[in-house]
């Protein structure tokens, strides 16, 4: 966690704010005067997977800070079976479910084998 | 004394309440529910999780109103990120707001600048999509100049409230539940779950391949840059790979090409 004071801390929450209101604001407050160019709307059909992708795959396989690779991170088994759980039913609270209890099993089975 | 000029400005639509209208947006995002107050619930745990008090977690779900945005900032506050890198990841993660926004316009643009206001705060991807079939295709209830603005109002309105007491009740029993539960761990779950509907054709699996590919190999950048420049390479992979795609489909296969230069 960053240590920053709680002033500091409502800043970037307001500036975030800010972002996440003025993307949906902007064209709606500008009713007719502004739009973006043809390349930009064919490269907005690709931020969700990117950005998804790049914030969901090193976030489930880092274990205390760090990224692990290792066969023995329990989370990219856990992920895998979260991953084939939202492919089969598309839905996020089954995906979440599926991904924490598999976590726990693992991590439950891995301590009775050490 | 001669009578007050009338004030100048534009006539504005009468916004008196249009209840059936209000009551049709509610009805319209109401099976979203069933996945929003979970997603809330967890965007509450991410907060404290990550060592936010639950007011601050609170505070900043009640100012971003959006679960990714306030996901991943709790992603990366866990990871020390400066703020440069937040505030340039809240945006990447916004950018299909400017499409929803762009897509609205012609149906709300005409609102009072405050109505305007309140109701991008409130537009989420359900409502975005639910609003602009029903502007599109919809008729009578909620599809003229006023009933519009009402639509989207009341199905806004209802999943801001049950996605503020999420966070809220999330937040406060995430500050309750012991570390060796591993509660963080929902958060890149939650994210997981939300990649597999958003890769639907080969360009979108070539973006996230390549995005989650360099933002393993890119994960010790200094700055924590690591998911700024994996999301551009993802984005930019897709698009080349489907303007590619798009060129072999329009022109002849090389190899039926005759006399022709490479």
């Amino acid at each position: 966690m960053t240590a920053w004071t709680p002033a500091q801390l409502w800043l970037v929450f307001a500036a975030v704010a800010l972002i996440a209101l003025g993307t949906r604001a902007i064209f709606i407050v500008l009713h007719g005067r502004a739009s973006f160019p043809g390349w930009f709307r064919r490269a907005l059909a690709f931020v969700p997977a990117a950005v998804l992708a790049a914030i969901a795959i090193p976030g489930t396989l880092t274990v205390a800070g760090q990224v692990s690779l290792a066969l023995d991170n329990p989370r990219l088994w856990a992920g895998i079976a979260a991953l084939l759980v939202a492919w089969r039913t598309r839905n996020v609270s089954a995906t979440i479910a599926g991904g924490m209890v598999a976590l726990w099993l693992i991590q439950w089975g891995m301590g009775r084998l050490a | 004394m001669a009578p007050l000029p009338a004030p100048a400005v534009p006539p504005l639509p009468a916004l008196s309440f249009d209840r059936p209208a209000f009551v049709a947006g509610m009805r319209a995002l109401s099976p979203t529910l069933v996945g929003l107050v979970p997603f809330a619930l967890i965007a509450g745990v991410a907060g404290t999780g990550v060592g936010l008090t639950p007011w601050q977690t609170i505070g900043l779900s009640l100012l971003t109103f959006s679960g990714i945005a306030q996901l991943m900032v709790c992603q990366l506050l866990a990871i020390a990120s400066p703020v440069a890198v937040i505030l340039l990841a809240t945006l990447v993660v916004s950018l299909r707001f400017l499409m929803y926004s762009a897509a609205l316009a012609p149906h709300l643009g005409h609102l009072p600048l405050r109505w305007k206001l309140g109701l991008s705060y409130l537009t989420t991807d359900q409502g975005f999509a639910a609003s602009l079939q029903h502007f599109t295709e919809g008729r009578g209830v909620g599809t003229e100049a006023t009933g519009r603005a009402w639509y989207h109002l009341g199905g806004g309105l209802l999943q801001w409230g049950l996605w503020q007491a999420g966070v809220a009740v999330g937040a406060l029993l995430g500050a309750q539940v012991p570390a060796s539960w591993s509660l963080d761990f929902a958060v890149p779950l939650s994210f997981l779950a939300m990649l597999v509907p958003a890769v639907r054709n080969r360009g979108t699996l070539v973006a996230a391949v390549a995005g989650g590919v360099v933002a393993l190999t890119a994960a010790g950048l200094p700055f924590r840059l690591g998911l700024i420049v994996a999301s551009v390479a993802g984005i930019a992979a897709g698009a080349l790979w489907s303007a590619r795609e798009a060129r072999q489909a329009h022109r002849p296969h090389p190899a039926e090409q005759t006399g022709d230069r490479p």
